[in-house]
């Protein structure tokens, strides 16, 4: 075997490596816990997912791009907060309306410091991070606020034998399939995420890309964050609170690169699923919750390792070189 | 080329002939003028941003973050960054204080000037070891810094609370720290905190090691530009190796000023400084690009966010409200060095 | 010796460049160029690295504007602003480095710039309208592969051809070559000229870049060589040979005076013994010797493999076999560290990306590379007067020119004055070796004396110097010594008394001159 076979090899393994890592924690769950391996668990488990994949699929476009969105979490607490303070009784679908409306305002602003100001995206969505949570929290005065109950019921109903909260992720997951995959934008997203520069030599507007993927993860922190509000209840001083670990590592998982150019929204709810089914194992197995976001945050950082370690391997492939070495 | 053309405007504190305002604008001692100014003007309204009181409580305040924030700078130096500094508070702040816990920790019976060095080094240790771990992970592997430091910030903010509920029965703090210890947190030398000292020497000892030592300089050197560094003879990665562990370190140092002030180790020290942490170095002037640093700029940035802080406190603004703003405020700082660099760029 | 008219084209001229002037930083690099392009007729442009040709085709691209002069396509005048004038005008280039997305199909690369709609006004892809048209441009360049297949997995040659489609896919009239082959196994470069050839046959204008003359000989119907930013010759092909191209390219003037080499090789252990050296994809079976106080130097093109085991000598890249020594001791595995405290210098090639801290001060580039030699006792502490005097002398002593080292920043200074300061940072270090790779690139007249001077004085002293220029009078004017690079192989080593342009410039062009080329 040849170097470049082997090192063909370990690529393999390296982009394989969260779908091992998978199998791996079922089989140990499973066979911890008797009820984990139940589809009724697994069902639970995709509800609970629902908000978490609708999020990182948002997240996606960003880190198509080479971005980052640290705010998510304090967006959808920021967009939420608003729904349930003020629009009690109204039809969820103006809750919708509205929510995505200000997660989308929230992503321009986001979208024109990073983009206008050059303000690095890292750093940006850290401090929007802080001034939405707070804004948040100041108009919601530091309490506990319930939701409608028009919100709670969407989280129970169930339509065709699916509970809404998957419907509405699979509508997010198609629409933003589509736009990938389907449309001149998705396919200039990737362009721009994997050169920049070329992207703007063969005509592409660069900074409209760039500027629309942050709004684009508003509006689905918005909406995810309504999704889960129809979960949970009552929006605490908590709610959303550090959920961009679990979005980041859902999208990271996916396979998408924090390094732009390569993923997509699939590889992000397998992610998504992932994330929730560790979590879930945790449960079923009784394991201290103080431990989980140790092993969720040591997910990330194998997720991110494996991402740096493949993107560093594939730049030493493509490598331009001066002699052709004949075989 | 002439010389004459070649002095420029880089400096422009020093630069003649600029309008007043510009200078002023451009100086390093923007932000002191800054600091003044908030303080005049909020005098107006609350008088009790002048009392020898307030001064007190920001001084407090203070001293720990500028401790904090000088570690951070030597990683923003690299053009890197340590969001995980908050949650090496936390972490050391329950390992440390569970080494010299009087309450059936380790050293107990032990000579208490013995304890006391013990816990300072097992804290700083602590701080160190994360830090390691974060420059071991952005120097190897070539991990992006802020996602490394950001999934650290998240173990180790968990490991803190997760430990904590192992060592103790309620969870939620290490007491019964001895007597001499907390004197590092509350003790007074020449009517002077004690804090004050420790915060003076890490100032200077900082200065020399950025300002003056064949390691600044690297730092420097790599801030600028790390390809020219390498290509120099500048052991690079060793050297940003260093900067991580330096951040983890005085992260370390902090916790133990905090520790001993609330005479506990608790896991929740320091989860709302995060922003604070980076803001202090950048309102200073600190470059999120690398290579340009102070600690006079640190100590200046420190100062204001605290004394805005208090302010905004004193005027009776929510815990919210004061954050919303102090957000905005550290994010106008990054935007400045945003355009700053730019202007760089094109000159 | 050639006829400087071209003669009237057979068909009226599609592009018409004439009387093209530029300068940069008052530097005039292009003098009056002019050319004419006609349909279904290959153009070579050749010349030495420097000698106009990428000024000129960014000029046509319209990333830059000419200062003077004119272009008419199809009778209009051209005056692109911008990379997509160029794309609108119909012209399209293929460059060494390729434009592709290696994470998009072939198909959508081809497409990236506006996809065909399945319904005006609605953002959806038309996929099947896509594959088809992409699999018509596949065809019509006889590339047999799934239009789906991501380009990453394509190889060089089928990159290449994929531009080629591209060109195709936008309605190119005018496509521009610039250096394709490089990169290219034999079979994939013939497969390229199958498809130029086609390309004419079209009835598109071709601009073929290339420093393989063989290969300009066989495709084009008409060349024109640059030097020094001056047309020096037009003439079709046929009244061609590699040997007129080649004397025109390298011309007869000797319009730089350089320092008479005073001292001479030393007798005795040399300073660099290089045996064998070899990294696969970039240099192979290297080996040669510098002795005490001589300059060696290593002529060849661009992507020649002269760069590259420059950074294998220095540590900045590794290398599978072969041995370095230096003063008769191995050294193994080495890291710029090591090399330094060996006592090799290394001046690069990218001065701005990789020799200066531009932002920075005079003084602190100066100091960067001797910072331990100052840096004593506890803590390591700089000896600030000690390295303030060493910085201010050697900063003299290479006549940087600049009132204050300590304020003035290096961005600020001329090229000439920036490459003193690189060449003054390592002489602070007194180095036992100093390599230096492509010194006067980009410098005026004046400040390349200095330099030569300076090399010429360190010989004196009994270093050793390995110099790499794609300037071959240069090299001729100042070494002991030229060795020739093609390929990341030497193919010729010559003495200073057995000195010779055109033998030089042949071994460079090896592929060019042996048989069969690669």
């Amino acid at each position: 075997m040849s170097p470049a076979d082997s090192r063909k090899i370990r690529l393999l393994l390296l982009q394989n490596a969260p779908l091992i890592l998978f199998l791996v924690l079922v089989l140990v769950f499973g066979s911890l816990s008797e009820r984990f391996l139940s589809p009724t668990n697994f069902m639970n488990i995709v509800t609970q997912a629902a908000h978490i994949a609708i999020i990182a699929i948002g997240m996606t476009f960003v880190l198509l791009v080479a971005g980052i969105d640290l705010s998510v979490g304090a967006n959808m607490y920021a967009s939420c907060i608003v729904v349930a303070l003020y629009m009690k009784g109204w039809n969820p679908v103006f809750g919708f309306a509205v929510a995505g409306f200000l997660g989308l305002l929230f992503g321009a602003v986001n979208a024109f410091v990073i983009t206008r100001l050059r303000v690095p995206a890292f750093i940006a969505t850290l401090a929007t991070l802080f001034v939405g949570r707070a804004i948040a929290l100041y108009l919601s005065g530091v309490k506990m606020i319930p939701f409608g109950k028009e919100i709670l019921l969407l989280g129970r109903t169930t339509w065709l034998g699916l509970p809404v909260p998957i419907w509405i992720f699979l509508l997010v997951f198609v629409i933003a399939w589509v736009t990938l995959r389907l449309t001149t934008y998705g396919r200039q997203v990737y362009a721009v995420g994997a050169d920049p520069e070329a992207a703007a030599k063969a005509g592409i507007d660069v900074r409209r890309i760039l500027f629309s993927v942050y709004c684009i993860a508003g509006v689905c922190a918005a909406i995810g964050g309504l999704v889960s509000a129809s979960q949970v209840a009552a929006a605490s001083s908590t709610f959303g609170f550090q959920k961009e670990f679990p979005v980041i590592a859902a999208a990271v998982l996916g396979g998408t690169s924090l390094f732009g150019g390569r993923g997509g929204v699939v590889g992000t709810v397998f992610g998504a699923i992932l994330i929730q089914t560790v979590e879930n194992g945790l449960v079923m197995i009784n394991a201290d919750p103080y431990v989980y976001p140790l092993v969720v945050s040591a997910i990330i950082f194998i997720a991110v390792l494996v991402d740096s370690l493949r993107t560093g391997m594939l730049e030493r492939l493509e490598r331009r070189k001066i002699r052709v070495e004949t075989a | 080329m002439t010389p004459a053309q070649t002095t420029r405007l880089d400096r422009p504190g020093l630069a003649p002939g600029l309008p007043l305002w510009r200078r002023l604008l451009l100086s390093e001692y923007l932000v002191l003028f800054l600091t003044v100014v908030y303080v005049a003007g909020m005098a107006l309204i609350v008088p009790e941003i002048l009392a020898a009181d307030t001064w007190r409580d920001i001084l407090a305040a203070m001293i720990p973050l500028l401790i904090v924030a000088i570690g951070q700078m030597f990683v923003l130096v690299v053009a890197g960054i340590d969001l995980s500094a908050t949650s090496v508070l936390a972490f050391s702040s329950v390992l440390g204080a569970a080494v010299i816990t009087m309450d059936g920790g380790p050293l107990v019976g032990m000579p208490a000037f013995l304890v006391v060095a013990v816990g300072i080094l097992a804290f700083m240790a602590v701080g160190g070891a994360v830090g390691a771990f974060n420059g071991a992970c952005t120097t190897r592997f070539n991990m992006p810094p802020f996602i490394v430091t950001l999934t650290t910030m998240m173990f180790f903010s968990g490991a803190a609370i997760w430990v904590t509920t192992l060592l103790t029965d309620d969870g939620s703090s290490i007491g019964s720290l001895p007597r001499e210890f907390v004197f590092i947190g509350q003790g007074r030398v020449f009517e002077l905190p004690f804090s004050l000292l420790i915060a003076l020497a890490v100032g200077l000892l900082a200065h020399v090691a950025l300002s003056h030592s064949l390691f600044g300089r690297w730092l420097f050197a790599i801030g600028i530009n790390p390809n020219a560094a390498a290509v120099s003879g500048v052991p690079v990665r060793r050297t940003m190796f260093w900067a991580y562990v330096i951040s983890g370190a005085c992260a370390g140092l902090a916790a133990v000023i905090y520790t001993a002030r609330l005479e506990t180790g608790t896991p929740v020290l320091g989860q709302r400084i995060l922003l604070d942490v980076v803001g202090a170095a950048v309102i200073g002037g600190v470059s999120l690009f690398g290579g340009k640093a102070k600690v006079l700029w640190v100590v200046f940035g420190a100062l204001f966010l605290t004394v805005v802080d208090k302010g905004l406190q004193l005027l009776g603004l929510s815990l919210a409200g004061v954050f919303a703003i102090k957000g905005g405020v550290i994010l106008l700082a990054a935007i400045v060095d945003a355009q700053r660099q730019r202007l760089k760029g094109r000159g | 010796m050639f006829q400087k008219q071209v003669q009237a084209p057979v068909q009226a001229p599609l592009l018409a460049v004439r009387g093209l002037c530029k300068s940069f930083f008052g530097v005039q690099v292009l003098h009056d160029v002019g050319f004419e392009l006609a349909p279904g007729r290959a153009l070579g442009l050749i010349g030495e690295n420097g000698s106009g040709k990428s000024t000129t085709m960014n000029i046509l691209g319209g990333i830059h504007q000419p200062d003077r002069g004119e272009m008419v396509l199809d009778g209009q005048p051209y005056r692109p602003k911008g990379p997509k004038d160029a794309e609108a005008a119909g012209i399209a280039f293929i460059h060494q480095e390729l434009n592709l997305f290696k994470n998009l199909s072939i198909e959508e690369n081809l497409f990236i710039g506006g996809f065909p709609k399945l319904v005006r006004g609605l953002p959806f892809i038309d996929r099947r309208k896509v594959r088809t048209r992409a699999k018509e441009l596949l065809a019509a360049i006889d590339l047999d592969l799934d239009p789906a297949t991501l380009v990453s997995r394509l190889s060089q040659g089928e990159r290449q051809l994929v531009e080629i489609a591209k060109a195709l896919g936008s309605d190119a009239r005018i496509v521009i070559f610039d250096e394709p082959t490089t990169s290219l196994t034999a079979r994939e470069t013939e497969r390229l000229f199958g498809q130029i050839q086609r390309l004419k046959g079209r009835g598109i204008a071709i601009v073929y870049i290339s420093h393989i003359l063989s290969d300009v000989m066989r495709l084009t119907d008409d060349i024109v060589v640059l030097r020094d930013g001056h047309v020096v010759a037009t003439a079709p092909t046929r009244q061609m040979t590699v040997d007129k191209l080649i004397t025109s390219m390298v011309g007869r003037t000797i319009d730089q005076i350089y320092p008479p080499r005073a001292s001479r090789p030393r007798e005795g252990q040399p300073v660099l013994e290089v045996e064998k050296l070899t990294q696969p994809g970039m240099i192979k079976d290297v080996s040669f010797q510098v002795r005490q106080g001589e300059v060696v130097g290593i002529s060849g093109l661009m992507g020649s493999g002269r760069s590259e085991m420059a950074r294998i000598l220095f540590g900045l890249d590794p290398y599978a076999s072969g041995r370095i020594l230096v003063d008769g001791q191995p050294l193994e595995r080495p890291t710029p560290e090591v090399a330094m405290a060996r006592g090799i210098a290394f001046l690069t090639e990218d001065r701005r990306a990789e020799g200066l801290m531009m932002d920075g001060p005079i003084a602190d580039n100066l100091a960067l590379p001797s910072l331990p030699n100052f840096a004593g006792g506890f803590g390591r502490l700089i000896e600030r007067t000690r390295l303030g005097d060493a910085v201010e002398r050697t900063g003299r002593d290479v006549q940087v020119n600049a009132r204050d080292f300590v304020q003035t920043l290096v961005k600020n200074l001329s090229g000439g004055n920036q490459q003193k300061v690189v060449i003054g940072k390592w002489l602070l270090r007194s180095p036992r070796l100093f390599i230096l790779d492509e010194p006067t690139r980009g410098i005026d007249v004046g400040a390349k004396y200095e330099v030569y001077k300076i090399i010429n004085e360190l010989a004196g002293q009994g270093t050793g110097v390995l110099v790499i220029s794609s300037e071959i009078e240069e090299l001729i004017g100042i070494c002991d010594r030229i060795l020739v690079m093609s390929h990341g192989e030497i193919r010729a080593g010559y003495d200073r008394a057995k000195f010779d342009r055109e033998r030089i410039m042949r071994s460079a062009m090896w592929d060019s001159v042996t048989k069969g080329g690669r």
